[in-house]
């Protein structure tokens, strides 16, 4: 299959601008500037890509919401807060091909009749900022970047922003806040970002991957793209997996290829000779499957009919043996840890849920702890400011859902179900 | 509009209406933690979920607006589920130290958990807590992070109201702590607003601590004395002290907020110092008398005096009530017109103020001047003189996008809300106005073609022209006109006019100008006076002016203002000065003057509520009472009529000042009636005899508003048929008189953000927040001398020399030197000879 | 004070925004790299005076995010490693038992000899090459007892 995010990732020096350009970059761009920006629009919506940050909202949609008034400021930002647990497909692109992206923004900027855009990365990610600047001077060099870019009358600047360890940050109002200045906590909608968003000025918010799709897709063409995988979520996805396979790593492939295939084909199959006990399908926001249900597609409406989420197609695979009382700790830790504090539910939920999970994994469970948890997961879910809240009642779902057993052992008998390795 | 189902009722509402409101409107209890209808929305809290019906997720209704069709459920099983875990959620980490806790019993958790909370708790872990001990932020303010909600309106308020935003949210998710800066003491405004707005006993006041539970105090309603904003106050007391003054939402102008002089001023009552018993001088010493001695001693001191002998003075922080008795007593039974209630303005200023504000036309609004389209502030140091005032326009600005523009001398605080800032020479007021009105006028010729009073002001600057004009005012003609375009496009104009206008009454000819031409090209002017005595506007609607009669109709005879008594006594001429709640001998310019003056007159009464120095020279000091031991009514600046209400017994046989001032006059009009004791029979033959005052409505609501709904217009005083002709002091050229040499700064004076007059010096929480006095001065001056904030600095004037310590206000104008009227070690009415505004001095480093 | 070189970098940074508080937190983290990887409450008065911001705006950043260490100091080599879900899968648990053992402190401490201090990450997006842990700017992957021996050997060699 032919890779269109991942292409140039294991070539040499691919970063480079040249190299990019030698392996058939901005040539997408310059076609792209001979377009009507609506065009481009229509070409995004045609091709049905639809938003690889989690939700899956149709980009091209998206971008036909910004206003059209030309005097007024647009702006573009780019998701790279990678910040979901499992996740760490995009910091590749912007490590290995840097340019990819911002041609992809190039375009985007230049449809939506932005100016300025921002690479919004995770401030762990200091090479990849380092990599991302570096690349955004040699465009500037090139006249790529800043007045009248490949000499049309488009202008355009970029920048990097770079984060300073807030998985929040991630959603997009409270991305914007963090570019203005502020403490990353998610703002109210409407107004949405597509009317007032950085700055109170029209934003489009777009995760690396999806812009990352943009060039091929204006180079050939929505039907061309729309073709690859199921019709309602075309394209290839990067799958990145990790936890008790051979081989982790980053996979890009068409949507839609089951679970199973991508576990056992891809990764080469479990580590050790343990069977499969539950996978994450898209970060730990998402609620986990079981082996029952490896040969879900790997596409968005699939993996929403089991009841989980594509989300950013980050795959855990845990074998048997795993400690489910200690997959759901782990993950509450870190949404209590990643709360922004802005909402009751979450702010005070989320830190009593981990402090019942702690008692329960250090044997201090006591009788009830299991309906306590369940109820606070009804407490929290649906009544969050945003939905980081969600994530951490979805993930401790999905584990009571197939393992409550485990809990209710953990609690009566002070240990553990499963003899887990690290025991 | 849009058709909602609010719990099964059909409504119709204005579209963009908070769900929230909507279902308030209909009487259905939504319960809140975040929600102000002040601060911006941020729906944080989650109290006020509700369940709209077809859609998944509850939603919180203080920040989701109705849309047409909705069918909306405030109580369904889901929302009161919903509103007693998000409870069970906020104490899980509270603090739950009710039984010690400053807000037991008045505690917006407590109740929200009695009527919607579970009633047993499942949280059996350890709590997070942010700190072992409270800890003080300020001197009035101690903190307890430990039973914080999380509903950040202390922050808010602080940056989107006050303006100041010295507070912040610290740290993240469970940690998250507002508090200042490192947790060190705060350089803020001192106002408490985080305080009033914390539904819990996270923010406390300092010195009401540990004094009372909440249920155990009883309270009045009253209004602040401390500027013309009117804010009204709750006051509260325990055993006969006065231990709180606090503002309640939803209710007054003010709402919640007040300023440090408001909240914290109270404590003048409680001093010890307060005078107790009647006086009166026996071989040249004052001893303490009984009142039938001292009044016997005023009916002596006062009989047999020709009126034209005869002066009085009474404070603007009297009740009307008691300053029209006043008037009537002079006016009526002494048959004087020497009647004054400010020393600090000549009468020929208070009528060119008067008329170029509109005065006599009648009560305006706050909040219409605010509706307007592009709002000018002009004449005041708004932030600092009328703090709450400043709250407003700042509040209504930010939400509504309406246009401020300020032009001032001073820098302030208020600035980051201006689109435009004119910096102007001080008491250059009339020049700027004038350059305005001429430049559009210009543009409006046609319409104004036929308005003579119009054409006959602008014949008198027309000479002068727009460029010399904007130079006598320091600016240049590209900013007038920056200021006039904003102007020309706006349909309504909002003045605020402050009191430098009545300091340097040349400016008010020209604001009177400026307004009639606004008019007659077509816009419509709502204007506004700022002033600094809570009841300055009811004196002079109540006849304390030498020139004028009640709702300033014209008298036959003019009498002296308080500066040609002054003179009068200097002279030998005056035979007897009864002056109520003024301290001459210190605040009139001039060293000794007003010392001497008072010296050589024969006979004095003062009636105040402490021994001021004035009483110290008096024949007979009469006790009087405080705000918050009387009745009566106070007309703010805006007009609006307001009643306090008697909290507290005045100290000792103190007497009200109205059974005081009514007494005397029956004394010496010879009546046998009883004194007036009520407030209430006198405000009835105001209503007879001021026919602005006639309808007035005094009922008050104080219930928590849920409209926020602050504006009650029926209290506004009406239009008096008496008009004033347009101001006396014509001309136009500033006043400006820049010392000499680069070391040479023009003086000017007002007041402190923490005092007004000199009542507030006598409050040891106001007094606990200034540390000595201060010279401000811009900042590139201070860069030109070297000199930097907290320096000690000599001003040398032709009078007086006197060492301060310098603050530097950054975008001040340069070549002024500003020092409030308002310090207890510096007198800085010693730098004037009296009657003058401006004086030059020179300013080193000590 | 701010040396020259971080004044320069706070003023390229602000041209990219079009609001001075937009640079609060890129100069935050030039000012703590200065500053030996530490903030002090005299580098975020500075920032606020440079950005025009009260302090308390600057130190409500400084405390929302984790990678500013203002609550106190941090050694000269930060360690952080990953205790989220894949690295935890693959024995994260036992790096942090490990190096606790071999530093002679437990989570959140620093040596006494201020050379390195120990805390845990949430996920740092390396999950493929679980465990891992960054130390400074530089991210150490698919980690071993062995591993970490050595690269805390490294560490200590370098400084
Ligand atoms: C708590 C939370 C964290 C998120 N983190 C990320 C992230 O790290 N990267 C990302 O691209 N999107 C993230 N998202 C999704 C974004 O809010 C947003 O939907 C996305 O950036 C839109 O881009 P897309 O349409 O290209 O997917 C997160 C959402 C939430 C609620
Ligand atoms: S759910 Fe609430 S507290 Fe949690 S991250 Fe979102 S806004 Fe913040
Ligand atoms: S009042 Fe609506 S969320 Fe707090």
């Amino acid at each position: 299959m032919e890779k269109i995010l991942l292409k140039n990732i294991d070539k040499p020096e691919a970063y480079k601008l040249d190299n990019y350009v030698t392996n058939g970059g901005y040539v997408a761009v310059q076609k792209a500037l001979k377009m009507e920006p609506d065009q481009i629009i229509q070409t995004v919506k045609d091709s049905n890509l639809r938003g690889r940050g989690g939700a899956g909202f149709p980009a091209g949609l998206k971008w036909s919401f910004i206003p059209k008034d030309p005097t007024i400021q647009k702006y573009l930002c780019c998701n790279a807060d990678e910040g979901e647990p499992g996740t760490f497909k995009d910091r590749a692109i912007m490590d290995k091909d840097p340019h990819l992206l911002l041609e992809g923004m190039m375009i985007t900027c230049y449809a939506i009749g932005a100016s300025v855009g921002y690479v919004y990365i995770r401030g762990e990610f200091e090479y990849g900022a380092a990599k991302l600047e570096d690349a955004i001077t040699e465009a500037y060099e090139k006249g790529y970047l800043g007045s009248n870019i490949f000499g049309s009358d488009f202008s355009l600047d970029l920048y990097v922003h770079r984060g300073a360890g807030a998985y929040i940050c991630g959603e997009e109002t409270a991305l914007l806040e963090s570019l203005e200045g502020g403490r990353g906590q998610p703002r109210k909608k409407p107004p949405f970002p597509a009317l007032a968003g950085l700055y109170a000025k029209p934003t489009v918010i777009n995760n690396v991957e999806t812009l990352g799709c943009i060039p091929a897709i204006i180079e050939k063409g929505p039907e061309w793209f729309a073709a690859i995988g199921p019709e309602k979520s075309p394209g290839t996805r990067i799958c990145g997996v990790s936890g008790h396979v051979k081989k982790p790593g980053l996979y890009e492939l068409p949507m839609g290829v089951p679970l199973r295939e991508l576990i056992y084909d891809h990764c080469g199959g479990m580590r050790g000779s343990k069977p499969i006990k539950a996978v994450i399908p898209g970060g730990v926001s998402a609620p986990m499957l079981i082996e029952a249900d490896l040969d879900t597609p790997m596409d968005f409406d699939s993996m929403a009919a089991k009841g989980t989420m594509l989300g950013s197609s980050a795959v855990m695979v845990m074998e048997e043996g795993t400690c489910m009382v200690k997959v759901a700790y782990i993950t509450s830790r870190f949404f209590s840890h990643e709360s922004c504090g802005k909402c009751t539910p979450c702010r005070e939920g989320t830190s009593w849920q981990t402090k019942v999970l702690h008692r329960m994994e250090h044997g201090e469970g006591r009788p009830g702890d299991v309906e306590l948890l369940e109820s606070l997961c009804d407490n929290i879910f649906g009544r969050t400011f945003c939905p980081l809240g969600d994530g951490a009642v979805m993930a401790l779902r999905g584990a009571l859902k197939h393992f409550r057993e485990e809990f209710v052992y953990h609690v009566e008998h002070k240990k553990c179900m499963v003899g887990s390795d690290d025991e | 509009m849009a058709n909602v189902k609010i719990n099964g009722k059909e409504v119709e509402v204005e579209a963009g209406t908070l769900i929230l409101d909507a279902a308030r409107d209909l009487g259905h209890d939504i319960p809140t933690f975040c929600y102000q209808a002040d601060l911006m929305g941020i729906g944080s809290c989650r109290m006020c979920l509700i369940e709209i019906e077809g859609q998944k997720k509850l939603q919180p209704s203080c920040i989701t607006p109705v849309m047409d069709g909705m069918s909306i459920l405030t109580d369904s099983p889901t929302v009161v589920s919903a509103r007693s875990s998000m409870l069970e959620f906020l104490l899980t980490d509270h603090a739950l130290d009710c039984p010690v806790c400053d807000k037991g019993g008045e505690c917006e958790l407590q109740d929200m958990v009695f009527k919607h909370g579970p009633r047993t708790g499942r949280h059996a872990e350890p709590k997070h807590t942010h700190h072992e001990k409270d800890y003080a932020l300020s001197p009035v303010i101690i903190k307890n992070s430990n039973r914080c909600v999380q509903c950040t309106k202390c922050v808010r308020v602080c940056k989107e109201i006050v303006g100041v935003g010295v507070l912040g949210s610290i740290g993240r998710g469970i940690h998250q702590e507002e508090t200042s800066f490192q947790k060190t003491f705060l350089d803020c405004d001192h106002c408490g607003n985080c305080i009033e707005v914390c539904p819990v006993g996270c923010f406390m006041r300092r010195p009401y601590r540990y004094t009372s539970r909440s249920w155990d105090l009883t309270s009045a309603d009253s209004i602040c004395t401390y500027c013309a904003t009117g804010c009204r106050i709750v006051i509260e007391e325990r055993d006969g002290t006065l231990v709180r003054s606090r503002a309640q939402l939803g209710v007054g102008l003010n709402s919640e907020t007040l300023c440090a002089r408001g909240r914290f001023g109270y404590d003048i009552v409680n001093k010890e110092e307060r005078l107790t018993t009647p006086m009166v001088k026996k071989y040249g010493k004052l001893e303490p008398a009984t009142w039938e001695e001292a009044f016997s001693a005023v009916e002596r001191g006062l009989k047999g005096c020709a009126p034209e002998r005869i002066g009085g003075l009474i404070s603007a922080r009297m009740t009307n009530e008691e300053i029209f008795l006043f008037s009537k007593l002079f006016k009526g039974s002494l048959g004087s017109s020497n009647v004054d209630s400010s020393m600090r303005w000549t009468p020929e200023a208070v009528e060119g103020f008067a008329a170029a504000t509109s005065m006599p036309e009648g009560g305006a609004s706050l909040f219409d001047v605010m509706a307007s389209d592009t709002v000018l502030v002009v004449g005041t140091q708004l932030s600092d003189e009328n703090p709450v005032v400043d709250y407003i326009v700042r509040r209504i600005t930010n939400a509504n996008g309406v246009r401020v523009a300020i032009a001032s001398s001073r820098a302030m605080k208020l600035d980051s809300s201006a689109s435009i800032t004119l910096r102007h020479a001080p008491a250059a007021e009339g020049s700027l106005l004038g350059a305005t009105a001429l430049i559009l006028a210009d543009s409006g010729a046609d319409k104004l073609a036929g308005n003579s009073d119009v054409q006959a002001g602008l014949g008198t600057i027309k000479g002068i022209g727009v460029d010399s004009l904007a130079t006598s005012a320091g600016l240049n003609r590209k900013e007038i006109e920056e200021l006039v375009s904003r102007l020309g496009s706006s349909e309504s104009v909002g003045i605020i006019a402050g009191t430098e206008f009545l300091r340097f009454p040349e400016g008010s000819a020209n604001l009177a100008l400026f307004t009639e031409v606004l008019r007659g090209v077509g816009k419509t002017v709502t204007v506004v006076p700022v002033l600094d005595r809570c009841n300055q506007r009811g004196a002079w609607e109540m006849g304390a002016h030498p020139n004028l009669g009640t709702a300033y109709s014209s008298t036959d005879t003019k009498g002296l203002g308080f500066a040609g008594m002054m003179d009068a006594a200097s002279a030998g001429q005056m035979d007897a000065l009864y002056i109520a709640g003024e301290n001459p001998v210190i605040d009139y310019g001039e060293g000794n003057f007003a010392r001497d003056a008072v010296d050589k007159a024969r006979f004095v009464i003062v009636q105040d509520t402490f021994m001021t120095e004035t009483a110290a020279m008096a024949d007979v000091v009469l006790p009087g009472v405080t705000f918050a031991e009387k009745d009566g009514t106070y007309t703010n600046q805006e007009g609006r009529v307001q009643s306090i209400n008697r909290l507290l017994k005045g100290p000792g046989s103190a007497k009200s000042d109205l059974e005081i001032i009514s007494t005397i006059h029956n004394i010496i009009s010879g009546t046998e009636e009883t004194p007036a004791q009520k407030a209430a029979g006198v405000f009835g033959d105001i209503r007879a005899e001021v026919t602005s005052y006639a309808s007035v409505d005094l009922s008050f609501n104080n219930k928590k508003n849920t409209f926020n709904d602050l504006d009650n217009k029926g209290s506004l005083v009406g239009s008096a048929s008496a008009s004033i002709a347009v101001a006396t002091v014509a001309g136009s050229a500033a006043a400006t008189i820049a010392g000499e040499g680069p070391a040479g700064f023009t003086l000017v004076t007002g007041n402190h953000l923490y005092h007004s007059g000199r009542l507030t010096l006598r409050s040891e929480i106001l007094d606990g927040f200034v540390k000595g006095a201060i010279v401000e001065l811009s900042s590139e001056d201070a860069d030109r001398l070297g000199l930097s904030t907290g320096d000690t600095v000599t001003v040398a004037g032709s009078r007086y020399t006197a060492d301060l310590t310098l603050k530097v206000r950054k975008g001040s104008v340069n070549g002024m030197a500003f020092i409030a009227e308002n310090f207890n070690d510096v007198l800085v009415h010693k730098f004037f000879k009296h009657g003058e505004s401006v004086a030059s001095v020179k300013i080193a480093r000590s | 004070m701010l040396t020259e070189k971080t004044l320069e970098k706070i003023q390229q940074i602000q041209k990219n925004y079009h609001s001075k508080k937009s640079a609060v937190m890129g100069a935050l983290m030039a000012v703590q790299r200065d500053s030996g990887n530490n903030l002090t409450r005299e580098d975020m008065e500075a920032v606020a005076e440079i950005l025009e911001v009260n302090p308390v705006e600057v130190q409500a950043v400084a405390g929302f995010y984790t990678m500013y260490n203002w609550k106190k100091p941090v050694g000269r080599h930060h360690i952080e490693i990953c205790w989220n879900l894949s690295c935890s899968l693959m024995g994260a648990e036992h790096l942090i038992s490990h190096m606790e053992k071999k530093l002679g402190i437990t989570l959140g401490e620093t040596t006494a000899d201020g050379m390195f201090t120990l805390s845990t990450a949430e996920c740092l997006g390396s999950c493929g090459t679980a465990p891992m842990m960054q130390v400074g700017d530089d991210y150490y992957e698919n980690l071993t007892v062995e591993k970490v021996d050595k690269i805390l050997a490294d560490l200590r060699a370098s400084s």
